[in-house]
């Protein structure tokens, strides 16, 4: 996943205004000119998210240059934002009418920007490019809430591997050959690690919606129109959080953490278990060099099937060159350049078969490939859990905030996550 | 007789003055301790664990390299220009434009002069996130979008500073003005020859606000622009942000080079600033 922004407020007003300007041009769709029938040829606007750097722009101009070459007579403009305010960006451009052709976003973006009409439905465009790609990354983008429509052609995935820090299990009595793989002997260990030690914990985070759908609970009801992760497996997931905390294995900082803090916790070296994606081996090799040589690795704790992430390209719905938008995005996201740009940012392709290119399959020793192996089978089974209509700032940060008072004792979890459900239900029935 | 308190003072500490160091020396760590932690980080090389137990202040593998590194990543220079620009506009926009303001509502009578006031101060009461889009269509609608103008623009005339030098302006004693108008002065004369004047201070601490809050802003220049020669240094060095995680290292370097302009300009006006500030408000 890219790191979120956590300029909660913000995002909120954007996408009210969003919403309004979308009542104004009445239809939005259809304003585009040629559709996907259309004639490829032309300019139009490609935006990638902090993609522009010395490790990636080869790539990416390569990529525009081949595209030209295939199609004589297009021209792709390329440009690409920072890392941080993207959704904002993005909301802000949408309402005045100057998103790029084709942009590099998330389905929390997507869902968005699809509730307003600002981008194109794909699967009643185009709806011969869903054999192209794995069903589930496909399904991923498709949006029930906004009545089945697939908003954006998906591009790379990541998960990662359970990262152990086994000098911390040794140091607080535990097995380093014995390590947690589900979450009862997750909890159990944290136990124990919280008896045993005193500034050293297992976890350092509140669960989130990803651990939830781990975890078993549902998320949301069969047509997407309501939460439903208040359920019993919900609420125990959360009781053994509770449990965890008073029984001092979990630091009372965690209830405010966020990932990045839970990332420094692990480099620290006060944090003995942290959820990885395929690039975090190489951000610890790179930046905690003593916590590296003491790692184990471990198929990442899950119930039920585990977490992935998902990036996918949508194509502006009021482009005026939408054939040669889709005809781009879809090269983008082909088998042989999704395989590429896997190679370049080790994260793995959506579209259909390459996860079955030897690359992802056959081992050579060392431990980068170890990784990206083992992480290209959990691929496999991995599924988006994170609903595109949850949003990062408020849905998520109601969710933590109530599980931090379930933790206190201020409310009881049950109680908790009803508020947190009934918080986000109406954030989605104000939305549609 | 001073000379023999002062000796004897330095016998005997007050308990007073302990409290005193105590309170400057936390004021100290907690205002310049996250700089000089950035400063460090940005020193430190490759073989310096960041996440040592207990933190180092001292790099062990001190390095300048994180700087050559943010020099070759971000054309610098050119966006410390750009954001000249802007903090030129800004700057120039306050300085003119709330001091004009600020004048007229303090000390010219007309009618909704009130009025006026009052959607000034209503105006700083609003969240610039509410109203962000709607300012980013009406420079777009004249066509600033991409431009430098069009990030300064909104900020040119900052309600706060009118009202600052509205205050400023109001505290100058009448006798002053109508001595000035028996010498035969008509408006200009008086607003330039006597009143500014009186108002230096205060100007110069509307100066520093505007340029340090334009060379600060990072949403709206990012919503503004959408070319990368354009950018202003905030954004552009946003560049330094890794793709999927980060060098602190080398952020910690992009954080001090923002912030060098920034010392050189305060540097140059805190004689002025110090100033402006004992005169704020307590003048006449």
């Amino acid at each position: 996943m890219r790191k979120r922004s956590s300029t909660g407020v913000i995002a909120g007003t954007f996408v009210l205004s969003l919403s309004l300007a979308a009542c104004g041009s009445a239809g939005g769709p259809a304003a585009g000119s040629g559709g996907a029938d259309g004639e490829i040829g032309g300019e139009i606007t490609f935006q990638t998210w902090n993609l522009k750097n010395e490790q990636y722009t080869p790539y990416f101009e390569a990529l525009v240059d081949a595209f030209e070459a295939e199609h004589p007579g297009t021209t792709v403009n390329w440009v690409d934002q920072p890392a941080e305010g993207y959704q904002e960006k993005l909301s802000a451009d949408a309402t005045a009418g100057t998103l790029p052709d084709v942009v590099d976003m998330g389905p929390e973006a997507a869902y968005t920007l699809g509730s307003a009409g600002a981008i194109l439905d794909i699967a009643e465009a185009d709806p011969d490019a869903e054999s192209d790609y794995l069903d589930k990354a496909w399904e991923a983008m498709t949006f029930d809430g906004l009545g089945g429509g697939t908003y954006g052609y998906p591009w790379y995935l990541n998960t990662g591997p359970s990262f152990f820090n086994t000098a911390l299990f040794e140091e607080c009595g535990l097995d380093p050959d014995d390590l947690p793989e589900t979450y009862d002997e997750l909890f159990e260990q944290a136990r124990t690690m919280g008896e045993n030690c005193d500034d050293v914990s297992m976890m350092a985070r509140l669960p989130v919606i990803e651990t939830f759908g781990e975890y078993g609970a549902q998320l949301m009801n069969e047509d997407g129109t309501a939460y439903a992760y208040n359920d019993a497996a919900g609420v125990e997931l959360v009781e053994s959080f509770k449990e965890l905390y008073e029984g001092q294995g979990l630091t009372e900082e965690s209830l405010n953490n966020l990932q990045t803090n839970e990332v420094e916790e692990f480099k620290a070296g006060r944090l003995a278990y942290l959820q990885g994606s395929s690039y975090t081996l190489n951000d610890l090799k790179e930046t905690a060099p003593d916590i590296y040589d003491n790692i184990a690795m471990g198929p990442r704790i899950a119930n039920t099937a585990p977490n992935m992430y998902i990036e996918s390209l949508v194509v502006n719905a009021s482009s005026a060159n939408q054939a040669t938008a889709i005809a781009f995005a879809k090269f983008v996201t082909s088998s042989e350049n999704q395989l590429e740009f896997a190679k370049e940012a080790s994260v793995f392709p959506s579209s259909a078969g390459t996860l079955e290119d030897p690359y992802f399959t056959e081992e050579d020793g060392t431990p980068e490939t170890e990784v990206r192996v083992t992480t290209a089978e959990q691929v496999g089974e991995a599924v988006v859990w994170w609903p595109p209509a949850f949003s990062g700032a408020g849905d998520a940060e109601t969710l933590r905030e109530q599980i931090a008072l379930a933790l206190l004792g201020d409310t009881s979890v049950q109680d908790a996550l009803d508020a947190s459900v009934q918080y986000s239900d109406e954030r989605l029935a104000a939305g549609q | 007789m001073s000379a023999v308190r002062a000796v004897r003072s330095r016998r005997r500490v007050r308990p007073g003055a302990v409290v005193q160091w105590v309170v400057i020396a936390a004021m100290f760590v907690l205002l310049a301790g996250p700089l000089v932690w950035q400063l460090s980080l940005a020193l430190k090389g490759m073989g310096d664990d960041l996440y040592a137990k207990p933190p180092q202040l001292i790099p062990t593998d001190p390095t300048l390299s994180n700087f050559g590194d943010v020099l070759a990543r971000v054309p610098v220079p050119r966006y410390v220009l750009n954001s000249l620009v802007v903090a030129f506009f800004v700057v120039l926009g306050n300085v003119i434009g709330a001091t004009a303001a600020g004048y007229a509502l303090a000390r010219l009578r007309f009618r909704g002069r009130g009025l006026a006031t009052a959607i000034f101060l209503i105006a700083m009461l609003v969240p610039v996130e509410t109203v962000i889009v709607s300012q980013f269509l009406l420079v777009r609608s004249i066509a600033l979008q991409d431009t430098l103008l069009g990030v300064a623009l909104p900020t040119m005339v900052a309600a706060l500073n009118i009202l600052l030098l509205r205050n400023a302006f109001a505290n100058i004693p009448d006798e002053l003005e109508e001595a000035a108008v028996l010498d035969g002065a008509n408006a200009w004369q008086r607003f330039l020859r006597v009143c500014v004047p009186q108002v230096k201070g205060v100007i110069t601490v509307v100066a520093i606000f505007a340029f340090v809050g334009s060379w600060n802003d990072f949403l709206w220049p990012l919503l503004v622009l959408s070319s990368d020669d354009n950018y202003t240094l905030t954004v552009g060095l946003n560049r330094l942000r890794g793709t999927f995680y980060d060098d602190p290292r080398l952020i910690a370097a992009g954080t001090i080079v923002a912030l060098v302009p920034i010392i050189v300009f305060f540097s140059f006006l805190q004689r002025y600033f110090f100033r402006g500030l004992e005169s704020g408000g307590l003048k006449g």
